[in-house]
Parts: C-alpha cells; sequence; structure tokens
C-alpha cells in the first residue's frame, strides 16, 4: 500500500515537472487559500533550504513547490472558500521560477497579492480576524476561531497556536478597533491642517470620538459582556489596560493636549472614567441607535466641564476668601493696638 | 512534495552509494541528508551497513526494527499493566494533558501513530464527545422557547458534516490486536479505525489528518527525521504535530532519583509483571539515548514545522513538543 502510494507519487512528480515546462496559465480561477497557504509553506521552505542547496537544486525544489501548487487546484475544485484572486496565483508562478529569493522580513504589504512571505503573527492576525465573523454565532470562543481558520483553509487544530484562546481574539478585536479610531482621529486632524475643517472645541471632540469608538462595538453588542468578562480575567488584565491607555492617550494628544503636568493624569483618569461608564450603560442600552448612550456621554463631558470651570471659581474664590481673612486680621491687629510699636 | 523528492533522492544517493558512483543529485541532496545526526554516518562509515542505538546497544540500522518490533510483541499483552506500574498511574495524568493541551474541535481527524493500545485515541473521541454536548447544552439553554421554525429546523439539519475520526496507526500487530480488544470490551467503536503503518513511510495520502500524534513512540523510530517528514505530509495546512516522549530531567536531585528508579525498579517491575527483563531494559536505555528537549525542538523546527513549543511535565521526565503545519 506504501509502495503504491509511493509510486504514485513518483508519477505525479514526473508529470508534474513535466508540465512546469509549459506555460503555468491553466489556473483553477476557483482555487482556495489552501493552495496559497501551501505555497507559502513550500517558498517558505525553498527560502530555508536556499543557503545550503546550490542554485541548481533550489530551482529544482522551485519547481517542485509549483507542482504541488498545480496538484492542489486539481483537488481544490470542490472548496467553496473565499477564492483568491487568479492573478496571484500568475503572479507568483513566474516568481517561484527566480532560484533566489531574497529572505527579507520587510515585505510590501501591498494587499493579498503581494504577499508572498508572511510571518507567524500575521497569520495569526489574519486568522483572528476571519474568527471575528462567527462570534455573532459562537461567541468569543475557541470555537469562532476554528471557524475562522477554516474559513482560510486551515485546518482546525491551527487554533492551538492561540495560547491565550479566546482573550487572543477579544485583545486583537480591542487593537483593531484602536488602530482604526486612531486613522480616523489621524484624517481629521490632518484636515484641519489643511484647513479643510473648523477645529472642534475640546468638549465635542471627546464626545465624538468616544462615540465613534463604541459604535464599533454595535456588531456585537450582543456578546459584549462575554468580552468584557474575558477581559477581567487576571492574565488579560495587564493588556487590556495597555489598550485602554493607549487609547485614551491617543484621543487626547488629537484633542490638543499637550500638557506636562497633573493634568495629565487628571485628564486621561477622568477620560477613562467617561469611557468605561458608557461602555456599561450601552451595554443595557436598548434605545433606538442607542440614543440614550449618547446623551449619557454628553452628560458626563459635561458634568467634567463644569466642574473643571466650577474648580476654578473654587480657587479664586478661595484666594479672595483668604486676603479677605487676612485684611480682617490686621484690622483687628489695630484696633486692639497690638501692631503699635512702643 | 520536496519532502518525497527527498526520500527518492535519499534511496537514489543510497543505491549509488552501494555502486561507489555518486551522481549529481547524490551531491546536491547530501547537505541536507547530513542533517540528521543517524543519516551523516552513512557517508563517514566505510562499511556496507550504517549503524544505529539500540538502548546503549550498537546495531546496525536494519537490525534495530526488527528489535524493536520483538520487544513490543513480546510486551503487548502486558503493556497497559506494565504503564501502570511503572508510572505508577501518572502516564494517565500524562496523556490527559497530551488532549487538554490539544483541545480538539468537533469534526478534527486524528492519526495516532504509534498507537498501539489506542489510549489517546480513546480519550480524543471522549472529548470530543463531551465538547459536542457541551454545544448541545449551551444551544438548548440559549433557546429556552424554540419557535417552530426553530423546531423544525432541529429537525431537518443533518449531522456534523465531517464526523471525527481517530485512525490508530502501528507498525506491531500485536499492539493493535490488544487495542482492538480493549475498544471492543469498553464499547467504543464508531469513528476508530486500526491500520498497521510504519512511521517513517505512512500508508496515507497527503493532507489528511488536522492531528497527529506519537506518544511515547519516537524513540523507537530509527530516522527520526523521516517520521517528522511523513507527519509534514499527512497533515493538513495548519495541521498540528503533538509528540510525547520521555525526555532530560533538568533537576539535578530528581534526576538522581529518576535514574535510580529507572536502572534499578522498572527491568526488575518488568520482570516480576511480564517476565521480560531484557526489553524493559531497552525501553530505559532508549530513553536515555533520546534527544533532549531543545534538541528534539530542532529537529521538528528543520522538519517544516512552525510555532515548536514543548511544555515539560513531571519535571521533564516526560516532554510535550507541538508544532503547526503552516
Amino acid at each position: 500500500m506504501a509502495a503504491l502510494l509511493r509510486g504514485l507519487r513518483a508519477g505525479r512528480t514526473l508529470r508534474g515537472l513535466s508540465s512546469v515546462v509549459a506555460a503555468p496559465s491553466a489556473v483553477n480561477p476557483q482555487c482556495s487559500s489552501l493552495n496559497r497557504g501551501f505555497h507559502r509553506a513550500a517558498l517558505r521552505l525553498q527560502d530555508e533550504y536556499k543557503s545550503d542547496k546550490p542554485p541548481s537544486s533550489s530551482s529544482s525544489s522551485s519547481s517542485s513547490s509549483t507542482t504541488y501548487h498545480e496538484h492542489y487546484q486539481a483537488h481544490s475544485a470542490e472548496h467553496d472558500t473565499a477564492a483568491e484572486a487568479s492573478q496571484h496565483d500568475s503572479a507568483s508562478d513566474p516568481s517561484a521560477e527566480q532560484p533566489e529569493r531574497p529572505n527579507t522580513s520587510y515585505q510590501d504589504q501591498s494587499g493579498e497579492h503581494g504577499e508572498e512571505y508572511e510571518t507567524e503573527e500575521q497569520l495569526q492576525s489574519r486568522i483572528l480576524t476571519a474568527a471575528l465573523e462567527f462570534v455573532p454565532l459562537h461567541g468569543w470562543s475557541m470555537e469562532a476561531i476554528a471557524a475562522g481558520a477554516e474559513t482560510l483553509g486551515l485546518s482546525s487544530a491551527s487554533t492551538g497556536m492561540f495560547y491565550n484562546g479566546a482573550g487572543d481574539l477579544v485583545l486583537h478585536f480591542i487593537a483593531h478597533c484602536n488602530s482604526q479610531l486612531t486613522e480616523i482621529l489621524a484624517e481629521q486632524h490632518k484636515q484641519v491642517q489643511l484647513g479643510q475643517t473648523e477645529p472642534k472645541k475640546t468638549a465635542d471632540f471627546l464626545r465624538e470620538a468616544v462615540e465613534t469608538r463604541l459604535r464599533m462595538y454595535i456588531p456585537y453588542i450582543e456578546t459584549w459582556p462575554q468580552a468584557m468578562s474575558i477581559l477581567l480575567l487576571p492574565h488579560n488584565i495587564p493588556d487590556c489596560l495597555k489598550h485602554l491607555s493607549s487609547m485614551v492617550d491617543d484621543i487626547w494628544y488629537y484633542a490638543g493636549d499637550r500638557s506636562t503636568d497633573m493634568n495629565w493624569y487628571t485628564k486621561r483618569a477622568v477620560l477613562t472614567g467617561i469611557y468605561n461608564t458608557t461602555e456599561l450603560v450601552m451595554l443595557q442600552d436598548s434605545s433606538p441607535d442607542f440614543q440614550d448612550t449618547w446623551s449619557f456621554l454628553d452628560n458626563r463631558i459635561q458634568d467634567v466641564v463644569n466642574m473643571a470651570s466650577s474648580a476654578k471659581q473654587v480657587q479664586s474664590t478661595g484666594e479672595a476668601v483668604v486676603q479677605g481673612l487676612m485684611g480682617a486680621a490686621v484690622t483687628l491687629k489695630n484696633l486692639t493696638g497690638l501692631n503699635q510699636r512702643r | 512534495m520536496a519532502a518525497s523528492m527527498r526520500l527518492l533522492v535519499r534511496r537514489a544517493i543510497r543505491l549509488s552509494h552501494k555502486n561507489i558512483t555518486l551522481t549529481a543529485a547524490g551531491a546536491a541532496a547530501r547537505s541536507d541528508c547530513c542533517r540528521g545526526p543517524l543519516v551523516c554516518r552513512c557517508f563517514s562509515d566505510e562499511a556496507e551497513d550504517r549503524s544505529t542505538h539500540f538502548g546503549f546497544e550498537t546495531v546496525p540500522e536494519t537490525e534495530k526494527a526488527k528489535r524493536v518490533y520483538k520487544v513490543f510483541e513480546n510486551v503487548a499483552q502486558k503493556y497497559d499493566i506494565m504503564n501502570d506500574a511503572m508510572s505508577l498511574g501518572i502516564h494517565r495524568m500524562w496523556k490527559d494533558t497530551l488532549l487538554h493541551v490539544m483541545h480538539p474541535q468537533p469534526g478534527a481527524q486524528l492519526l495516532d501513530m504509534a498507537g498501539g493500545t489506542g489510549d489517546i485515541s480513546f480519550r480524543f473521541l471522549d472529548y470530543i464527545r463531551s465538547q459536542e454536548e457541551r454545544q448541545k447544552r449551551r444551544v438548548a439553554r440559549s433557546s429556552q422557547t424554540p419557535s417552530w421554525r426553530d423546531i423544525s429546523n432541529n429537525y431537518s439539519t443533518q449531522d456534523e458534516p465531517r464526523e471525527s475520526r481517530a485512525v490508530v496507526c502501528d507498525i506491531n500487530k500485536e499492539m493493535l490486536k490488544v487495542g482492538k480488544q480493549k475498544a471492543d470490551s469498553l464499547g467504543v467503536s464508531a469513528g476508530l479505525s486500526w491500520v498497521v503503518g510504519d512511521a517513517e513511510e505512512l500508508p496515507f495520502d497527503d493532507d489528511q489528518f488536522d492531528i497527529y500524534t506519537i506518544a511515547f513512540g519516537i524513540r523507537n523510530v530509527t530516522h527520526i527525521d523521516q517520521a517528522l517528514q511523513e507527519a509534514l505530509r499527512v497533515l493538513k495546512p495548519g495541521g498540528r504535530f503533538m509528540c510525547l516522549e520521555f525526555s532530560k530531567v533538568n533537576n539535578p536531585i530528581l534526576s538522581r532519583i529518576y535514574d535510580a528508579y529507572s536502572f534499578q525498579m522498572i527491568p526488575v517491575i518488568g520482570e516480576v509483571i511480564a517476565g521480560d527483563w531484557k526489553s524493559y531494559q531497552y525501553l530505559v536505555e532508549s530513553i536515555r539515548k533520546f534527544p533532549n528537549q531543545e534538541e528534539f525542538k530542532g529537529m521538528i523546527e528543520d522538519a517544516g514545522f512552525y510555532c515548536v513549543k514543548y511544555y515539560n511535565l513531571t519535571g521533564g521526565v516526560v516532554a510535550l513538543h507541538s508544532g503547526f503545519k503552516l
């Protein structure tokens, strides 16, 4: 049985080698990312061995990797997963013919077509992004990650790569939301710099930033309590706090805060409080388009603004009162004759 | 693909070596042949047969497989009892840890290599069954008052498109026989297959399995790197390779106790319970000859696995290595 398979494999190899010489334009338009995963692994093998082998055998291994690649196309006709563009295959086929490939890690991330070498972290983040679709169905759990891996053509066993399990998925989502928020804020900042829009007042800016950020949770609002409970697990708390603090810092930075004294801490603490309480209100909100949440947010920010101005008032009042007392004390001294020098 | 090319080329080298003519292909592949320490000897030895270790003895490579076969043929009947006696039942914890780290999802296909008496496969099927039950309970709980549409959907839903399957593969027919008897007595037969096969040349097509495990078997394989490459071949992309094996104990005190226990107690227990001193002497010697955790991790990475990691169990007595085919 093993010998039979060996023979079949040898036969396929010879046939594959001969077909590689022919133009690889017979591309199956319905090839799946299974091809790409395998191709990538084969390319990586080729990269690793390029330093050991002389160019002649590396070209043979590259041709054999292309062979396997075509072998997969024959078998992937039944895959219904999202079809990779056939352009990717034709782009990578001629490149696979090159004997030497630079083993660089700074690959041009020009979308999926240019991606030929992928680090493990990039693969993991792709799996987690794909898994987000399944969160409404499976919740924030390993089943969602397994379903996401399967849409990418990977076996469900690859979920073992995520040692933190559901925590990885939640943290990835939060990091993704934060980077989206930063992009939006940077874009608005650029608009203001270019003079195309008016700069907003601080209170309005904060309100809009927090609202934009919280709106990103709306698709997952059913399962968000589960996500928050995962974030509160002790081993996830440091990462959660890190993401929260960097987000609050970004918002204040784009709001124009450049303070270097205690204000830096108080401002961020205040915004953290506002954000967390608004998030909790959002979880229980059932009004249309979360109107109650946004009005709660408005009120909290007004409170803060009022508190700031009333703090100033208290301070100046305090100073005035102190001066008044000092004056009264001097008058008393004069009246009782203590100030006179004998 | 590259793996099978390398296999073919290696065989070509061996044939050509015998004819004392080295082809260009042989020259090209020699550089990656010298990767495995065992195969390096094939170019340094003048003699025809290369030798390897069988416990503390040195034997020709061709003989090792036969002698290992004899060892396990002799111990097959008493294998499970001896496992319990030697490890004081701790081997059950090791195997349970393997399953917990594996955390298989319903629908996964397992290849239990050197599965012998089927311990891992039984646990795998149990785990999957409890996962499925938990999922069903969760679904039932969340839809306490199902609508008529939900009820009709439940009736018409077809079963999992992929049932989880465990294939127990072993080179030794006696061990598989014992395993089959155990399965029959436990009443487990759904989703289980028993196949005779050599780890260095698996009788399966490419990209078949989600998970490949080899528990306490890989140290008996003559060419470990070939077994690793075969594992890479039969795994699907994203598939996981997991290996449970005895390894080096780092703690010096524990190491002394462990050595004393291994060499003084285990062969004696073997003689008393199974009536076979030599097989258990081979067992403890082969543990000492196996590479340590870091070396084995390097071998797994060389075979082409990614995200390779190992966990030390019981202070390093057993190491669980895991790698992914990406």
